[in-house]
């Protein structure tokens, strides 16, 4: 009996603290859709990774020797390179979550440095499977027992920060610890919110071509300049799939993933796909549909395979087993093509240029929670992980495109037969990935209506029409 | 269901079918089977090719080398022995408390008497009908406000209450003859000694039962783990192969290999316990 | 083995009403506890006093406070409005409103109960498949036992991967073994109809084993003598299975369908890893967790998911109670 009432009474104080903020349970299976365009993280380093989790999670306090991330001297234009006035007597414990557990080793790397000027903060690194990852992420935000440090991408920003649940990093700026113009501008304004900023970006990604050097040899079509257009992407293309047709391959694929497909190619026909402001969508516009247009006469010219094929075989596979020519991707495939067996013949060229040239991109961010009891101890960690020495350590590891300006050296050398330098050039064009507060929303009215305008199911026209009503009434609700 | 049997079979003569004609009957099983193993076959040609042949399209049936690599990057990848570890300590937690709560409960619901009773058992049978998502938060924040995040009791907390469990338990009772419990209680036993000595030796297949279907739930439990605890050495094996499936690539062969060795600990339980249910109803004999 | 399925007693506890309107069988089976105590013991207790708790104490605790709290504060949300973090404001049968007014909830229920009934399919299966098991002089029947059982054991998601490829279109085995009879397979995956059908198999398969432990369970308990007085009789095998087996092993069969139904209402997992989450396809082929799952995640409205829980609840409840009245005309006591 006395179990019961003690439980009832744990009952009622659970019932208490729940009906002061949460919401109903929400739990989610494996793979959590609400951020189906992706992060930018890249997985798999190109240095085998040092039994990455062998010791996973535990802390590193380490006031050892020094990792290997001293700096170089600094490129350009950047400020402060690690963080003004460290305080060696703070003290914490923090909880450091990320979702990728390709990119423990270089965190790790990373953290070593960081315990040199702050020995007795302890960092617990929590990796969390993409899958879950946002899922347990709003059941902590609900409960207030959000990570002290966690990664965050465009499409759940501006949700978290609507609601209160991260620091905004201003302090930190007019304090000198982190500078913004040391990062791509599109992410610092990707992760600003009402002129505040709460994220620093810590990689970021791009979009471009690569290419199977061999299969074009194969089929006797010359390689794209980088200058090429659209019309030279869609009849390179085509020839591409008549020619190599015995040999069941394609020359360009379509495909749902809006960051490496439409969303470039309604940029570059000068349009959007949320207006600046978030609150209308840009697909009832003509430069829209000539965006969506590109997709669907790709696949009605024969050049990429059927919206159904593409379904049930991504065109990442088609370009891995050689089945495909060209390939719209981030440079996070290149995680996929180290050691593959066509490593050898793939480059990179720009994405061709429509009535402008752009690309779409994306960078993961670390951010503070607002109710974190280590506040100072999780912003000097922010910090230091901006900072010039731990990007460098980032981009040298290989793992990801490190954000600080000038330290994506590395990336570049990571796979010295392709052109990797393409994606750094790209950042001249670059435009932020759309988001608003709800992107999930109306990223699943996309999912739903496009395939349609894509395979030639529905008129385009008519299918935008759609897209951008049911998109304006998920704007409205947010 | 009696059509269904017509179907598949043809009318043998009256008389008991000798060694002879069995042959069709280990063809259907033997079909039956492989539709069933079939995919693990395939599983295991994954686990011993490389990620370019998993990928190739049109699929490789047989890589070109086996990749035995790949069983020993599972050790790499993942801390593997202790999250089995972790995985058989909750395993065998949850299977205990399950079968002891959920043995004494089904007793009580099938043979007592009390108040309320029928409501009672009602209200606990109907937690099934909610899908486990719906519970995540709520049980999220009474773990939290019980002090309970990132240990082991949290992990296993939900889990050791069982609905189907009392359902099992209380259905074997309650096909108990009555007079064995008469015949106890004219002696003058106790309920507790009722149970003990009478009742409970009499339900052992349905022990052996709930123990199979409480080991594998809990082997495969992924998401409460993932969300309760932040420390990956305090998760399971299920949770730990969640962590081989990244944003934007799997290792495929890896994956599989991890699932295979995953499985293997519980595919070995259930041959030895299923045994146990054999023997336990021969020793029966009859269906009370 | 005692694992016969819920028994009538329950249907009537259900029901409110009392056992007499069962025709008991007479002798084993009798005297089930109720609060009338029938003579049988003579009416020496009318409660077990404190012992009941004791025995029911700990479980009832931990499903209260796990279980039955979160339900209550669903049902509370249910009437509520909030978005993802918080701030609660009542609303009435609002979100009810909408959930009734939306075609793709309707759709969400169709979906699953079309799964739902394929996978019962797998029931006589497995009746049929447990009763050749129990053939007496089979050689063999711990492997096959085994191989039957494999699926249950599966991890998920491993196992959805290694389906996705069985089911591809261009490729994949089904496919290849059906252009063998001379059938064009479809796009399983990317075609709308088709893709519930292969997630239908796929739940098929892999629930067959877990039926069939439970019936061979039941089979093994069917007394001999029944079957050798029937062959005294001339009963051919077959007319033993339909007038001996499938009577006494219906309790069995009993369980596993309220079993099984229960558990295909809350098909999620299996859905997102076979079709994927990008897949055009998926919107129109949601099970109605699915549909909770949108609600409260990607749309963002708790609330709203908080009533589509209830609804579930209800729907499944419903079900299950049907169930257990209709178990009266065709379970044998």
């Amino acid at each position: 009996m006395r179990k019961f009432i003690l439980a009832a009474g744990v009952a009622l104080a659970a019932a208490a603290l729940v009906a002061g903020c949460s919401s109903t349970g929400a739990g989610a299976g494996s793979p959590s859709g609400t951020a189906p365009s992706g992060s930018s993280s890249s997985s798999g380093a190109s240095i085998p990774s040092q039994g990455s989790s062998a010791d996973g999670g535990s802390s590193t306090t380490d006031t050892g020797p020094a990792g290997s991330s001293e700096s170089e001297s600094p490129s350009s234009n950047t400020s402060s390179q690690a963080p003004p006035a460290a305080d060696p007597s703070l003290k914490a414990t923090l909880t450091y979550a990320v979702w990728d557990q390709n990119q423990v080793a270089a965190i790790k790397a990373n953290l070593k440095g960081f315990n040199k000027a702050y020995p007795n903060v302890t960092v617990n690194v929590d990796v969390t499977p993409w899958g879950t990852y946002w899922t347990k992420l709003q059941t902590e935000a609900s409960s207030g027992t959000l990570p002290d440090l966690f990664w965050m991408n465009g499409p759940n920003f501006q949700l978290y920060a609507s609601n209160g649940k991260i620091e905004p990093i201003t302090s930190q700026v007019s304090s000198g610890a982190i500078d913004p113009a040391n990062y791509p501008q599109a992410l610092d304004a990707m992760y600003s919110l009402d002129g505040v900023q709460y994220g620093v970006p810590k990689d970021f990604d791009t979009v471009a071509v690569w290419v199977n050097k061999a299969l074009f040899a194969k089929a006797g079509v010359a390689l794209p300049k980088p200058d090429w257009t659209w019309e030279d992407f869609q009849r390179t293309g085509k020839e591409l799939s008549q020619k190599l047709k015995a040999d069941g391959a394609y020359g360009a694929a379509a495909g749902m993933d809006g960051q490496t497909t439409y969303y470039d190619t309604i940029f570059q026909a000068g349009g959007q796909v949320i207006s600046p402001d978030g609150k209308t969508s840009g697909y009832d516009s003509p430069e829209a549909k000539a965006g969506i247009q590109f997709w669907t006469d790709l696949m009605s010219s024969g050049a990429s395979p059927t919206m159904a094929q593409l379904t049930e075989t991504g065109a990442d596979q088609w370009f891995l087993s050689g089945k495909l020519a060209m390939y719209q991707g981030g440079d996070w495939f290149r995680a996929a093509l180290i050691g593959s067996k066509i490593e050898k013949d793939v480059t990179v060229v720009p994405l061709p240029k429509g009535k402008v040239q752009a690309t779409v991109i994306h960078g993961v961010a670390n951010v503070v929670a607002a109710g974190s009891k280590n506040k100072q101890a999780a912003q000097a960690l922010q910090a230091y992980l901006a900072s010039q020495p731990a990007q460098q350590q980032q981009g040298d590891m290989g793992a990801v495109i490190p954000a600080f300006n000038g330290t994506q050296q590395g990336f570049v050398k990571s796979m010295p037969s392709a052109d990797l330098q393409v994606f750094l050039d790209e950042l001249a064009y670059a435009k932020p990935l759309p988001i608003s507060k709800n992107t999930a929303a109306w990223n699943a009215l996309e999912a739903k209506l496009l395939p349609d305008a894509f395979s030639g199911a529905k008129p385009v026209a008519d299918v935008l029409g759609q897209l951008a009503g049911e998109m304006n009434q998920a704007l409205a609700k947010e | 269901m009696a059509d269904v049997s017509a179907a598949r079979k043809p009318p043998t003569r009256a008389g008991t079918p000798r060694d002879g004609s069995l042959w069709w009957i280990h063809v259907v099983l033997g079909v039956g089977g492989f539709v069933m193993a079939f995919p693990f076959l395939w599983q295991i040609v994954m686990s011993l090719s490389t990620q370019a042949e998993v990928q190739s399209v049109p699929p490789t049936f047989w890589p070109a080398q086996l990749q035995w690599d790949n069983f020993a990057n599972v050790f790499r990848l993942l801390p593997f022995f202790s999250q089995l570890r972790v995985s058989l300590l909750m395993t065998i937690i949850q299977t205990v408390v399950q079968i002891v709560l959920c043995t004494f409960a089904g007793y009580a619901f099938a043979r007592m008497r009390f108040h309320g009773r029928v409501f009672l058992f009602g209200v606990v049978l109907s937690i099934l009908l909610i899908p486990s998502q719906v519970y995540l938060l709520s049980q999220y924040q009474i773990v939290q406000s019980l002090g309970w995040l990132n240990t082991l009791a949290g992990i296993v907390a939900p889990g050791l209450f069982s609905a189907f469990g009392t359902f099992l338990m209380r259905t074997a009772f309650v096909n108990l003859p009555v007079e064995l419990e008469e015949a106890a209680r004219l002696d003058g036993a106790g309920p507790l000694r009722i149970f003990g000595s009478v009742m409970v030796p009499l339900v052992g297949p349905a022990v052996s039962v709930l123990a199979i279907t409480t080991i594998l739930f809990s082997w495969n439990l992924l998401l409460w783990p993932l969300v309760v605890s932040t420390r990956a050495d305090q998760m399971p094996l299920a949770a730990g192969l969640a962590t081989l499936s990244g944003n934007h690539q799997i290792d495929y062969p890896v994956l599989m290999a991890a699932s295979l060795m995953a499985m293997a600990p519980v595919l070995i339980m259930f041959i030895v316990l299923q045994r146990r249910v054999i023997d336990g109803l021969a020793s029966t004999g009859l269906k009370g | 083995m005692a694992m016969d399925a819920a028994r009538a007693d329950t249907v009537t506890a259900r029901a409110g009403g009392t056992r007499s309107d069962i025709p008991g069988r007479p002798g084993r089976r009798g005297g089930r506890a109720s609060n009338s105590s029938r003579g049988r013991v003579g009416a020496r207790r009318r409660t077990d006093g404190l012992w009941p708790w004791l025995f029911t104490g700990p479980l009832l605790v931990g499903v209260g406070v796990f279980y039955i709290w979160p339900i209550l504060q669903t049902l509370w949300f249910s009437f509520t409005k909030w978005g993802a973090f918080g701030g609660a404001s009542f609303t009435g049968i609002s979100n009810y409103a909408a959930m009734f007014a939306d075609p793709e909830f309707y759709r969400s229920l169709l979906n699953t109960a079309i799964y739902t009934l394929i996978v019962l399919l797998g029931v006589p299966i497995a009746v049929v498949l447990a009763w050749l098991l129990e053939t007496p002089g089979l050689r063999f029947t711990q492997f096959y036992r085994v191989l039957f059982f494999l699926p249950y054991i599966a991890m998920p998601a491993a196992i959805a991967l290694v389906w996705r490829i069985i089911f591809n279109g261009d490729f994949g085995v089904l496919n290849w073994a059906m252009s063998l009879v001379g059938i064009d397979g479809p796009y399983w995956i990317a075609t709308p109809g088709f893709a519930l059908l292969a997630v239908s198999i796929v739940g098929l398969w892999s629930s067959l084993g877990f039926s069939m432990i439970i019936l061979g369970a039941g089979l093994k308990a069917i007394p001999r003598e029944l079957y050798d007085a029937a062959r005294v009789d001339g009963a051919s095998r077959w007319r033993q299975f339909r007038s001996v087996t499938v009577p006494m092993l219906s309790p069995s069969i009993f369980f596993v369908l309220v079993v099984t139904t229960i558990g295909s209402f809350q098909l999620f997992d299996l859905l997102y890893a076979l079709l994927g989450s990008s897949n055009p396809v998926l919107p129109q082929s949601m099970s109605v967790v699915f549909y909770f799952y949108s609600s409260g995640f990607v749309q963002n409205d708790k609330g709203l998911a908080a009533a589509v829980a209830m609804v579930i609840f209800v729907l499944i409840g419903l079900i299950t109670l049907a169930q257990f009245r209709m178990q009266r005309r065709w379970v044998h006591q």
